[in-house]
Parts: C-alpha cells; structure tokens; sequence
C-alpha cells in the first residue's frame, strides 16, 4: 500500500476549490487500488481548514501552520512541503494548478529527485506510476504521458474532476515548522493590487471576458454591467492586459489562467489558440464578435455576429428580466 | 554584469499539425524561438542596456537546426552564445534539460540566469525551478517585471491573486512571463552582426553528466485529437432580436444565467 497525498491550497483565506477536486480523484483512484489518501494544510490557520477536508476523506491531514505562510513565498513552502514528504512519503504527491504551485513545482522535483508532470487535465495510477494526459501545443491537442518511479509529483488543471464528499475520521498530524529568516534570501517587499473580493476566475460558474473589440470606455462599461447582471467574473485577452485596459491578473489563456466555467462570454475576442487554450473547456461558451469568420465562433455554442455596441444592450436588458 | 539567458527552439503551435498513428506531425517542420524566451532576451538587453560592461549570454541545448533560433537571439542583440549540442532525437524532458543546464552552469559566474516561464509546445513550466534548486539560488516565476536595484533584481510576479513584488539578492533566476515586454524584431544590421557574434559549441559527451542524468523521468506515449465541441449555432440579424433569443436559450435550454 503506498500513500496518495494531496497539497490542499489556501487563497484568500479559502481553500483552492482545485485542491479539493484533485483530493476527491486521488482518493477514488486509491481506493480502486488498495492505496491510503492522505492530505496536507500549510498555511498561517492551517488547523482552521482541517474539518473542511475531512469531509473529502483522506485518512491523515498534516498541517504545517506558521505565520511565515501568510503569503506566498517559495522558501518556506519549499521546506514545508520537503518536511511533509520525509514524513508521508508519498507515492505520488497532487496539486491543484495554481500560479503558487507553478512556482514550487519544478523544484522540489529537483530537490526531491521526483518525476513531475504538470498541468495536466487527466491522471491515473499505474502499476509503474502514473499515466497522464495534457493539453499541448497551445491546448490544440492532447498528448499522453507516463511518469515513473516511487517518488511522483503531478498538478492538475482546475476544473478536471468533480469534487465527490465522503466524510472521514482523518488522523490530524500537526508538524512543527521553523526556518531562519536568514535561509530566506527572497524578500517579499509587497503585493499589488490583491483583492480577496475580486471572484477567482479559476473558480468562477460564470466569466464575462473582453477582447480588444470591448477597448474604450463605453465597451468597458458594457462588460461591466453585464458581468454584474450575471454576478460573473470579469477577464480578458491579451490584446486588453497588454495595452493595460485590463488587469493583467484577468488574462486568460496560455499565459494567463485557465479556467473552465459554466458560462463563458466572449465579447470583442477573436479566438487565438492562444486565448481559446484557457477557455475552450467551458461548458457553454457564447460569442459576441462583428465578424462571421472570427475563430471564436468555431468552439462558440452559441455565436451572435454583430457589433457588441449593438448586441450588449439590449442582451444586458433581456437577462435583467429573466433574472428578476 | 553577467546575465545569461536560457532559450529554446520549439516548434510554432500557429502552424497546422496532424496526428499519424499517435506522432505529432508538424507539416511545415516550421521551428521558432520561444515566445517566453523572446521575452527574457528583450528584458535582459533592456537591463544591461546603460551599463557598457555588462554582458547578455544565451544558452541553448539542442540539435544543429537549433543554431537558427540562437543567431534570432544574437541578431536581437545578445552578446554571445553557447550552444550544448544534443542530436534531436533524445527523448529529454524538463528534468533532463535543467539537469543539463544545470551542468553548464556549475563551474560559471554570472549575476542573473533568466529563462522562460514555460515552453510554448509543452507548456511545463518546469525547468527554470528546477535549474535553481540545482544551482541553490534564490528565484522567482513567471516574472511580468524585472528591475535592477544594486545587488538586488527586483522581480514583479504574476501570483494567484495580485502581483507579488520580491528582490532577490544576486547571483539569482528568474523565469519571465510574455506579459513583460514587447521582443524586439532584429534589425537587419542586427543579422548582420550576429554571424560575427561568437557561438561557442559544447559537446553533451564533454560536459561530463552521468548517463543516469540524461534519463528522463516522464516520457510521452502518444499525442491524440482532442474531443471536439458539438457544433454550435451562429446567428446573423437584427441585435435587438438576437440578443433576446440567445438570452432565452441561455436561461430556457442551458440553465446558465
Ligand atoms: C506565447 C503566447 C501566449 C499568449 N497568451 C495569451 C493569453 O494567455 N491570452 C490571450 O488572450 N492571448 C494570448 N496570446 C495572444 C493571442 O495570440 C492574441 O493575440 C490575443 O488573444 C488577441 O486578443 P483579442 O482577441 O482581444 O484581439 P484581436 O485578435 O484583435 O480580436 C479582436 C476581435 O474583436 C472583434 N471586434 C472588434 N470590434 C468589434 C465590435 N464593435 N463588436 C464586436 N466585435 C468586434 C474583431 O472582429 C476581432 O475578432 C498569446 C500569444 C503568444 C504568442
Ligand atoms: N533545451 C533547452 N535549452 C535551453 N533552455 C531551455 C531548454 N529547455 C528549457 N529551457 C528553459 O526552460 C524554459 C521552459 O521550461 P519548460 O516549460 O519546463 O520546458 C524555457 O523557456 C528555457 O528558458
């Protein structure tokens, strides 16, 4: 019997729902195969969120709570996670896809001597390890890898798993944790434009986004009431983040974020690879755009052609109605 | 001071592809620098653009069609190249190339190693971690901002919510985002120079890495189509009229608003 065990990410002081749904996989996928789920918290309230994962199921929850885990900062976390691993020795060690995770990933496979596989949209255990597939060459295919060895780490796109409660009596095991200050050589000097109230776009049931079509201020405003009619996220395209209309923490896409709503809303966006790579796994995806040929409406489900100026008013009023 | 810039070559995802038999067939064989590497070149000649003895070094590993891609760095404006020769047909993963790398750099002075944040085909965003657990420095990802500050490179990085601003003490690495800057297009006398920029080459054999070290971890099987969408409806007339039926089918047949 070997040890699944899953990071459980906290933001926002909220557990990353991603974390949650790649603790339910892992547990399914170990009790297919006779493995233990284990979970873990590092954070400055680690033990606030213990109850919460115990409904997920795992058998031990390690929590690593310290103040230093207030923010992100990848030496800490970086030993942190070590510690948990001399500890669990996980078979394979899970992660939800967040930009923190990114940041850590790739080295502690390095310190670890792991074999990694990152971002990927479908994982299963196999006899050798794991078997994977990703989305590659700017999400238009798929390809399939295998990671081998004792000691795997894997991250997993946000939306690939349902979350699946089954309630346990999980083993808490708090870990002591200390690091010199002086081991930090990164400084973190401040954090911009963070906003705990702002709607996580990788979490988010509903995303309006705004292309360069949507650029001046009358498109901005549009965007903005629709996004408040639906209670929706707000995102958008390179073409936005770029000539700065837009926060660039709102870019979604291949350098941006992934995600994978209920209801996407493409308003004034052509549909680059690069673009569609973070939101073709919408489940309906609606497109506003003057231009029949525009590719946005290749994955579109429902494609209105016409001028947004036009077409958003009138949608933001009908949606009023049927909202009230 | 001493910046050295790690690109790769990878294929254009904006050119067609096929799949044959699980292979991923290229038409155009068509081969570029990395967009997230374009970026950290631009980002380490605007840097040292002021400072007369600073010196920009790109290093790449990979086979000899690879030379075009360091000479578009040269061209750009870099100052010299290294490049660690591989012949292409290896199957190296992220693990690999910063164990590489990593080899390289051993024996090296330099201030800042930039690389990209992830590879363009792949998408990993593995090896700039592990290339600075492997050298012992302090870093930072997916940089969408780089300042000098004596001693200090001043990383601004996109994070899970807002950009966190972070100074780390040189010598130190980064991995740059392509929301940092705009690359420059190599002028022509650009090209010109860089045929006369000096390109050093390094053997794998001779850098003395363990075979064990060339093994990768992962390794893909196959590639494969990704399930399609049903195809949607498109709707051309009238805005007043369209934008009532698509919000009525949103609310009466997807239940989504
Ligand atoms: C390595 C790399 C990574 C990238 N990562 C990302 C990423 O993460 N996210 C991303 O978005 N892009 C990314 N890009 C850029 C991407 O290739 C496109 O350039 C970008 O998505 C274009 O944004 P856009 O659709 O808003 O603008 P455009 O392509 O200019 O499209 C604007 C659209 O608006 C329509 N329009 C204009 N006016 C109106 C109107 N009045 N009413 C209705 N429609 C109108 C036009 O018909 C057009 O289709 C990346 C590129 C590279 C090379
Ligand atoms: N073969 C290589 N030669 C030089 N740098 C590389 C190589 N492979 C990866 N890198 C660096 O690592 C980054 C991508 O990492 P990854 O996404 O893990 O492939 C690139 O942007 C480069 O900076």
């Amino acid at each position: 019997m070997s040890t699944l065990l899953t990071h459980i990410a906290i933001s926002d002081g909220k557990i990353k729902r991603s974390s949650l749904e790649v603790l339910s996989h892992l547990r399914q996928q170990a009790e297919a195969n006779g493995h233990d789920t284990e979970a873990v918290i590092i954070d400055q309230n680690a033990s606030q969120y213990v109850d919460q994962v115990k409904e997920y199921g795992p058998s031990t929850i390690y929590t690593i709570e310290d103040p230093i885990f207030e923010n992100h900062r990848n030496t800490p976390l970086l030993k942190a996670l070590g510690q948990v691993m001399d500890e669990a020795d996980p078979h394979v060690f899970a992660f939800g896809s967040t930009e923190s995770t990114k940041d850590i990933l790739g080295a502690l496979a390095a310190r670890q001597d792991a074999a990694v596989l990152s971002d990927v949209s479908e994982f299963e255990l196999t006899d050798e390890g794991i078997k994977a597939r990703r989305p590659v060459m700017a999400a238009k295919i798929l390809s399939d890898s295998v990671a081998k060895g004792d000691k795997i780490l894997v991250s997993v796109r946000s939306g690939s798993y349902d979350l699946d409660e089954s309630s346990a009596d999980s083993e808490v095991v708090n870990l002591d944790f200390s690091i010199d200050e002086s081991d930090i050589k990164a400084t973190l000097r401040d954090i911009i434009g963070a906003d705990s109230d702002k709607i996580d776009l990788s979490e988010a049931e509903t995303i309006v986004a705004a292309g360069r079509g949507a650029k001046d201020d009358e498109g901005q405003e549009l965007i903005n009431e629709l996004a408040s009619v639906l209670n929706a996220g707000i995102g958008a395209s390179r073409a936005l983040t770029e000539a700065g209309v837009m926060d660039p923490s709102l870019q979604i896409g291949q350098t941006g974020k992934v995600v994978s709503p209920q209801l996407y809303i493409a308003v004034g966006i052509s549909g680059a690879i690069q673009h569609v790579a973070g939101m073709a796994n919408s489940k309906v995806i609606v497109a506003i755009n003057k231009d029949p040929d525009a590719p946005i409406f290749d994955i579109a489900d429902y494609g209105i052609v016409g001028d947004l100026y036009k077409v958003l008013p009138p949608f933001i009023e009908e949606l009023k109605k049927i909202k009230s | 001071m001493k910046f050295y810039v790690c690109i790769k070559q990878v294929p254009d995802v904006d050119a067609p592809i096929q799949i044959k038999d699980g292979n991923l067939i290229q038409d155009t064989d068509r081969m570029i620098l990395n967009a997230y590497d374009a970026s950290a070149v631009e980002e380490a000649l605007v840097l040292t653009e002021e400072d007369d003895d600073s010196e920009v070094e790109v290093v790449l590993v990979g086979p000899d069609k690879a030379q075009e891609t360091i000479r578009k760095a040269l061209a750009m404006g870099a100052d010299k190249a290294t490049h660690i020769k591989t012949n292409g047909d290896e199957n190296f993963d992220s693990g690999t190339y910063a164990r590489i790398l990593a080899k390289f750099f051993e024996d090296k002075e330099y201030d800042v190693i930039s690389c990209g944040k992830q590879s363009q085909d792949t998408d990993a965003g593995l090896t700039g971690g592990m290339l600075a657990q492997h050298l012992d420095l302090p870093y930072a990802t997916n940089a969408v901002g780089l300042e000098l500050e004596d001693g200090n490179l001043i990383v601004k990085r996109q994070g899970d919510s807002g950009q966190e601003v972070i100074a780390l003490p040189q010598p130190c690495l980064v991995t740059c985002s392509n929301d940092m800057n705009e690359p420059r297009i190599p002028s022509l006398k650009g090209i010109m120079q860089s045929k006369r920029k000096p390109m050093e080459s390094v053997e794998l054999e001779d850098l003395g890495l363990d075979e064990s070290a060339l093994q990768p971890k992962t390794e893909v099987t196959g590639y494969m189509e990704k399930p399609g969408r049903e195809p949607g409806q498109k709707f051309e007339g009238e805005p007043d009229e369209l934008a009532e039926k698509v919000a009525h089918l949103l609310d009466e047949e997807e239940n989504v608003v």
